[in-house]
């Protein structure tokens, strides 16, 4: 399990994260939704290591306190995180990238095996093996992407917006393809401005207002609170027909 | 005939020279201008090696390259990386170093000159004329071909090849997703700079069988080393080693048919064509 206590990030006097806490299960996905600059990418880049966090701030994974670890060691605890932008070699081939992503020492005894795990969730990558990465469409590098990191072997997932720059159709199928990670026993967590979809396939879901957590529910909850309607699922053009059936 | 084998020759040598660059430049993205310095300290080495211990430049490698290893990640890890971690952004970084470096070459040049002193050094080894084609070849020149050769070709299976080669790749194309996947991104970019200057040193060791040099003419290899990762592209290692071959073959080709002195001028020229018209380099390709 994830654990995460009073976490909170400062940009000079700017807050871009207040007291957030928060716990993933394996087995799970939790979605954090919020708008634009309330905070999501900063949390998640945060528990990464990329970003650092105030004192006070603790992490934990399965039991061992990660707090303000670097990037490298986060990744050898457990936690596997794809970036907005996905964080993957471009200018390397998708076996190469695969292979990296089993650089982690706790991965290396499971490369094989988890490299089936991968290509039988994404058989599109063993045709693509000696391809470029940056070659490839934006669908297939996010399941580069994905594959990298269930490379590493993780205990949890954490994706930064992975429907990101994806037409519909591709975004679904991202949103499918963690449904199958989730059933492969990895915990997941996600944040998103896609409200619909990803509460579709969460378990839990936190809102994120202001560099707050304002609400947390389970997801089939959250899909009908009238506020969580209000501010995400009316929002965007694209999603008024699901609000329409809503109503 | 002769201008293409003697431009190979050289070639092979500036190879190695441009890959200690390459790889302090493009993997740890530091612009060492001291790194021709290093090499002269390299030649240094052997011709101390040799003067002293009457040991063979083949053998001094393997005690110069080593030592130069260890120097390098020394200097990385005490000058350089504090201002890798002070830079806010790429540009500031360069700029960071360009001025470390340059300050660290008159330092390195400064202290060659005290302790060997400011004349020009030599000596011969190898000194037996080899017949190849009908025509006579230094049989040092070769041998500083094959030292190359080898270096090369295992820094490239290496790199090309094996894990941690593949990290180095990794961090020099993608350093922010490097630390993603576990990797040790200021270890790796230690390595890759001390690697670098240690091959630098051994092109050196090899340099110093056939040529005759002082403690000042680093500054001369440092610009022809930029000069081929520019045209071979910061990356790609094939890209440097065939533009060694060209930046040697043009040396040659000019020193034989037109006139010695114009050879650094033809350098720079070709240097300026480049810059103008390819300046991602000829192999570089997507430069992202």
């Amino acid at each position: 399990m994830l654990e995460i206590k009073n976490l909170s990030v400062f940009y000079g006097r700017h807050r871009a994260a207040e007291d957030l806490s928060i716990t993933v299960s394996q087995g799970e996905i939790v979605v954090i939704l919020g708008a634009n600059g309330a905070g999501k990418s900063t949390f998640l880049r945060a528990i990464a290591g990329i970003t650092p966090y105030a004192r006070g701030g603790f992490v934990s994974i399965e039991g061992n306190d990660i707090s303000h670890l670097p990037p490298h060691e986060i990744v050898e605890a457990g936690i596997a995180f794809v970036p907005e932008g996905r964080g993957i070699f471009s200018d390397l081939t998708v076996k190469e990238n695969l292979a990296l992503g089993a650089n982690p020492l706790r991965a290396r005894k499971k490369q094989s095996e988890n490299l089936k795990r991968v290509l039988k969730l994404f058989p599109k990558l063993a045709e693509r093996k000696g391809q470029i990465v940056r070659t490839m469409s934006g669908g297939e590098q996010q399941m580069v992407a994905i594959g990298r990191a269930i490379m590493s072997s993780p205990y949890i997932l954490m994706l930064d917006e992975p429907s990101l720059g994806l037409s519909p159709l591709l975004c679904k199928e991202v949103f499918q393809n963690l449904m199958k990670v989730r059933e492969a026993g990895l915990g997941i967590l996600l944040v998103e401005q896609n409200a619909k979809q990803s509460l579709a396939i969460a378990d839990r879901a936190y809102l994120l207002e202001n560099s707050r957590i304002i609400k947390e529910d389970l997801a089939s909850i959250l899909v009908d609170d009238p506020a969580v309607q209000k501010a995400y699922l009316g929002g965007n053009g694209d999603e008024t027909g699901f609000k329409e059936k809503l109503v | 005939m002769d201008i293409v084998v003697i431009g190979l020759l050289l070639g092979g040598t500036y190879a190695l020279i441009a890959i200690g660059l390459q790889l302090q430049y493009g993997v740890a993205r530091i612009m060492n201008l001291a790194n021709g310095e290093l090499l002269v300290a390299g030649s240094f080495g052997a011709f101390w090696f040799f003067s002293s211990a009457q040991l063979s430049p083949l053998l001094s490698l393997f005690i110069v390259t080593p030592l130069a290893f260890v120097f390098n990640w020394l200097i990385y890890q005490y000058l350089i990386r504090p201002l890798v971690r002070r830079a806010k952004n790429r540009g500031q970084l360069e700029v960071d170093s360009i001025l470390a470096t340059f300050g660290l070459s008159f330092i390195f040049v400064g202290l060659m000159t005290a302790i060997f002193g400011g004349e020009y050094f030599s000596y011969s080894y190898l000194e037996q004329p080899f017949n190849l084609l009908n025509q006579s070849y230094g049989l040092n020149r070769i041998a500083a071909f094959l030292v190359s050769v080898v270096f090369c070709v295992a820094l490239y299976i290496w790199i090309n090849r094996t894990q941690t080669g593949l990290t180095l790749r990794a961090v020099a194309v993608a350093p922010e997703s490097a630390g993603l996947v576990g990797i040790n991104v200021p270890n790796t970019l230690a390595l890759a700079f001390a690697l670098g200057g240690a091959v630098t040193a051994a092109g050196g060791a090899s340099l110093s069988m056939f040529l005759t040099f002082d403690a000042s003419v680093g500054v001369i290899f440092t610009m022809k080393a930029l000069i081929i990762v520019i045209m071979g592209g910061v990356r790609a290692i094939n890209g440097v080693i065939i533009s060694a071959f060209i930046l040697g073959f043009v040396e040659t080709a000019v020193a034989t048919l037109i006139d010695p002195g114009l050879t650094l001028a033809a350098a720079y020229l070709l240097f300026i064509f480049i810059l103008l018209f390819k300046p991602q380099g000829l192999f570089g390709g997507h430069a992202s």
